[in-house]
């Protein structure tokens, strides 16, 4: 199941730096910068 | 800290997340904590697995809108009540709150069934400000409504309460409100349409195309969630983010063609507000709970004599909700449920979150007004607010009430 | 043209989560590396719990095992401290029996961090420490101060319910529980297989008696509790009136049979041995906590818990002194002293002789340090 989750992550990860780069509006783009920050520290199974 | 997010959140506009972590960092700052980068960071991990929750179920309900099963589902609703107008008010207010009810977020039914009954219920002759209001209500109720409420399972975190036989309580709660509230917004004001006015409103039907394979991904995920409640011995634990997610994947053979990336990145958009929401929620609170904050207003309300406790649960948790209902569960509805120890957790989380969810009507955050005045294109928010006066009104005398008959309605079920 | 602004700025937000992340990883992995203990010179070997069980090996769940072997044969004893590793009495008591310890009779086995992994990661929107120092002779000793559940990144996702492997619905968090996941799953989940381990070395250590240190919040309602499994009522019963003799206020509280996974109900129900579990009060723990830090969680002190005493919300006399970790540990050390000497009163077989058993009332006075050893 760990596998699955981590690819769930991995998913959504490259979604959120995606739209990072397509959403317009600079405080949306802070916003996505701080969702960003968990799932990349997920990602790489550090917290 | 308070101060701090009032004037970044509604002088500067700045958005909600954002404010709040900006506050969180000026409150380690004031409280002689230096940056605390890792307690900003470690807060918001409080609430990973929920934005993951809120994310797949985002992309799910996108999914279901592009294969076209919403429509599908609609439609078949509005042929079968269109004459009917009690049977219909409470059909779409079941419609609205569905999405709320499987994903434990107002924001994910008002986007999702409420943008898609909005125009019907217009054309029915609700005024525009109203058919705002029963959205927003109904993604509320929704969102407190079984099988996810978000907010017991926040409260229940921090009381060792597991997520376990609150189905009942929560329909207590919430069935007499979802009926009262949409024949209170939409009884007066809805005409009976003709057969022939009723066929030009409906939206597209895709059930002779596709058959009974449409409904699969809803089927799926209906299934999975159901059976890990009730037969989870047997059935597979997948979690709710792995169930969302395979329903999605589900859907996209079995409806309308539809681009998946797109509609995830569609869900993104949608949930990018909310998550961050949570993410400053989560740095707020762990930053609270550091500079002992927290702890001084726990102790302050447990302070407060019985009789107080009720009006400080009343007026607090809502108000607390314009940080954001959720935040407003972990930081009150916790210490609540200690103070009232002596009655049943379950019963009492469970109205807790009815109380707790009106604090997605609170100004400025106000999610379910926003989205709600957004979904049936009305600019100034306030108005659809104005309606949700009553029903909001009607919810935390209901909450309170249960609260207070806890003993009783623990003997009943 | 605007375009390539807004990528710019996308590039420097993303560049700006990076480094963030980089930064908060140094903290958060600082907290794999583990703190050294130095036993005494009656330590008799020292082993990892994966010699017991080895589906242990190579993970987060592997843990050190002190043993301490008499002369004569006796009593085997198992002593656990940090099955939550926020919970420092539990641990600290057990770094001082290693640290001071000689074996005469009979067999003691300690396991200071039952669940490695709970050492390895703080609990979210705690606001605890990562770490609390203690003065010894030889310069401040710093030990982890870790979270109640496993680390998420080493067993995830939570289940939505959690059926642990004694049958008992839980919420999903317990499933990272060590405390609820007794008596084990050789396949299941990392902490239902260091539990599996624990069961293991309970069996082939043959072990009669076994020991579970906790602490718990102040307003908690089983706190300064010995809970003991029905096999081990005689040993509790005596125990707790020695107990209150010296002067320390324990309770009473039966393992509530309903409430399975637990270790003082499965250790006995799967290995029949007798088993206890002692449980001190610690305002870090709490809902109600003022500001938190290092001080809170060695000194105690704590003014929302005074005044929550005053408004009777508490299980436990609080006043101005607070609870402090140096009282916290005397009352597990001479919980642990009681038990032994009832055991040879009850069972002259199972005796357990021990040398240099650090003092509870000499501890009251003088702190922890002087009872730490000097680095090796
Ligand atoms: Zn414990």
């Amino acid at each position: 199941m760990q596998i699955v989750y981590h690819l769930i992550v991995f998913y959504l990860t490259c979604h959120f730096i995606w739209y990072l780069f397509r959403e317009k509006k600079f405080w949306n783009k802070v916003s996505v910068a701080l969702v960003l920050i968990m799932f990349l520290l997920r990602l790489f199974l550090i917290k | 800290m308070v101060a701090i997010f009032v004037l970044l959140a509604m002088l500067l506009k700045l958005p909600i997340g954002i404010s709040l972590a900006f506050s969180a960092l000026a409150g380690s700052l004031l409280g002689g904590e230096g940056i605390g980068l890792r307690h900003l960071v470690e807060g918001s991990f409080g609430y990973f697995d929920t934005i993951l929750i809120i994310v797949t179920a985002m992309i799910f309900m996108n999914v279901l809108q592009a294969s076209g099963i919403l429509d599908t589902i609609t439609s078949i609703l509005l042929r079968t009540f269109y004459k009917k107008k009690f049977a219909l008010l409470l059909s779409v207010m079941a419609l609205i709150m569905f999405p709320g009810m499987i994903t434990g977020s107002s924001t994910a039914a008002v986007l999702t069934t409420g943008a898609l009954v909005a125009p019907v219920l217009m054309k029915m002759g609700l005024p525009k400000v109203k058919t705002g209001a029963l959205i927003a209500m109904g993604g509320i109720l929704g969102m407190i409504a079984p099988p996810v409420n978000i907010l017991v399972m926040i409260m229940g975190g921090g009381v060792d309460m597991p997520y376990v036989g609150l189905t009942l309580p929560l329909l207590i709660i919430v069935i007499p409100l979802a009926i009262v509230i949409s024949l209170w917004l939409g009884y007066r004001d809805i005409k009976i349409i003709e057969y022939e006015k009723m066929k030009a409103i409906l939206p597209p039907s895709y059930s002779k195309k596709y058959g009974f394979r449409l409904y699969l991904p809803l089927i799926v995920v209906l299934v999975l969630m159901l059976g890990q409640s009730v037969l989870p011995r047997i059935m597979p634990d997948i979690g709710i983010p792995a169930i969302f997610l395979l329903g999605s994947l589900i859907g996209l053979g079995c409806g309308r063609p539809f681009n998946f990336f797109k509609t995830t990145q569609k869900a993104m958009q949608q949930s990018i507000p909310i998550s961050c929401i949570l993410v400053g929620v989560g740095m707020f609170i762990q930053i609270m709970t550091l500079t002992g904050a927290r702890g001084w207003i726990v102790i302050s309300f447990l302070s407060l004599p019985s009789l107080l406790l009720y009006l400080g649960i009343a007026t607090s948790m809502p108000l607390f909700g314009a940080v954001s209902a959720f935040g407003s569960a972990s930081i009150l509805g916790v210490p609540f449920i200690l103070a009232l120890i002596d009655k049943n957790a379950i019963i009492t989380s469970s109205a807790l979150s009815a109380v707790a969810g009106l604090g997605d009507l609170m100004p400025p955050t106000a999610l379910a007004g926003i989205f709600a005045a957004q979904v049936v294109g009305e600019a100034n928010y306030f108005k659809v607010l104005r309606h949700c006066l009553m029903p909001a009104l009607f919810q935390l005398v209901m909450g309170v009430a249960v609260l207070h008959f806890a003993p009783f309605i623990d003997k009943l079920i | 043209m605007r375009n390539i602004k807004g990528n710019f700025i996308s590039a420097l937000l993303l560049l700006f989560a990076i480094a963030i992340c980089f930064l908060s990883t140094l903290k958060f992995l600082s907290m794999q590396k583990k703190e050294a203990i130095f036993p005494s010179r009656g330590l008799t070997s020292r082993k990892m719990l994966s010699s017991y069980f080895p589906g242990l090996k190579k993970t987060w769940g592997d843990t050190d095992v002190y043993l301490y072997e008499g002369q004569e044969k006796g009593g085997n004893l198992l002593i656990l401290g940090g099955a939550h590793a926020n919970e420092p009495a539990g641990f600290i008591t057990a770094v001082l029996l290693i640290e001071n310890i000689q074996v005469s009779t009979g067999k003691i086995i300690i396991v200071p961090r039952a669940n490695n992994s709970g050492f390895t990661h703080s609990q979210p929107q705690e606001g605890n420490p990562q770490r609390y120092s203690l003065e010894s002779p030889w310069g401040r000793r710093h030990f982890r101060h870790g979270s109640r559940l496993t680390n998420p990144v080493h067993q995830w996702p939570d289940p939505s319910i959690y059926i642990n492997p004694a049958g008992q619905k839980l919420s999903g968090a317990d499933s990272r529980n060590l405390n609820r996941c007794y008596p084990g799953r050789k396949t299941g989940s990392l902490t239902e297989k260091i539990a599996s381990g624990i069961m293991e070395l309970i069996k082939k250590e043959k072990i009669d008696l076994a020991l579970d240190l906790h602490e718990a919040a102040p307003e908690y309602p089983v706190i300064n509790a010995i809970v003991f499994h029905e096999n081990s009522a005689d040993l509790a019963a005596l125990t707790l009136m020695e107990l209150q003799i010296e002067g320390f206020d324990f309770r009473l509280e039966a393992s509530p049979t309903n409430l399975r996974g637990l270790s003082h109900r499965e250790w006995g129900d799967h290995a029949q041995i007798m088993a206890i579990l002692l449980e001190s009060a610690n305002a870090s723990h709490g809902r109600l906590k003022g500001k938190t830090s290092p001080a809170l969680i060695v000194e105690g002190k704590d003014k929302n818990y005074m005044k929550a005493a005053k408004l009777g919300l508490l299980f436990v006399p609080y006043g101005e002194d607070g609870i402090p970790l140096k009282l916290r540990v005397a009352r597990h050390l001479a919980a642990v002293k009681s038990i032994l000497s009832n055991l040879e009163e009850l069972y002259p077989e199972k005796r357990i002789e021990i040398k240099n058993m650090p003092s509870s009332s000499e501890l009251k006075k003088v702190g922890i340090g002087p009872f730490l050893n000097p680095p090796n």
